[in-house]
């Protein structure tokens, strides 16, 4: 998993299917100059601080189990962090 | 999944019969320094990368790029049930931003 902070939102009308009815945020990766592009499913905010599954991972965030192969997933946040220590 | 700018395309004659008559585009993911900017002035910096497109992206749009099986899923939708995607690549557009809104980028 890769630590990140929400830091905006994508809009897109012409897309794959599979991508139909997904949240998409902009996640700015922890201590990297890149952004990821993550399925959102738990209503993650501007600001805060996630965790997102990537790979295969990330399809067992939106359905888990071994059926999930047809989904278009890549990227999920899988966990909003309240606090560490 | 990332966004990137598409900046060109590639062609290609000799290649894996899978990939014939796929549209292939050069495209350079935005940083987050990028994003940082106003969205309209900013230019992406990051080493281009080549990926599929079944989706009609013209050079100078957003777009957002999935890899792995995700993108061979992206390019093999209209798969029957069950089969499982055959075409040699690990990256594909997947969307055509409309816009994208950024304000927290600097923290």
């Amino acid at each position: 998993m890769i630590r990140g902070r929400v830091v905006g939102e994508v809009w897109a009308t012409r897309k794959a299917p599979g991508l139909a009815g997904r949240r998409l945020l902009l996640v700015g990766v922890e201590g990297e100059d890149r952004a990821l592009v993550a399925i959102d499913t738990l209503d993650a905010r501007e600001g805060e601080a996630v965790m997102v599954s990537v790979g295969s991972g990330a399809r067992n965030v939106l359905e888990p189990g071994p059926d999930n192969r047809a989904l278009l997933c890549d990227a999920a946040v899988s966990l909003i962090i309240d606090g560490e220590g | 999944m990332f966004l990137a700018k598409v900046i060109g395309s590639v062609w290609s004659s000799v290649k894996w019969p899978e990939l014939g008559g796929m549209k292939l585009l050069l495209v350079r993911p935005y940083s987050l320094a990028d994003l940082g900017g106003a969205p309209a002035a900013a230019a992406p910096t990051h080493d281009g990368v080549v990926c599929a497109d079944v989706l009609g992206a013209g050079v100078g749009e957003d777009v957002i790029i999935a890899y792995g099986h995700a993108a061979r899923v992206a390019v093999s939708e209209l798969l029957p049930d069950g089969a499982r995607p055959s075409v040699p690549i690990d990256a594909a557009v997947v969307a055509i931003v409309d816009r994208y809104a950024v304000t927290d980028a600097s923290s």
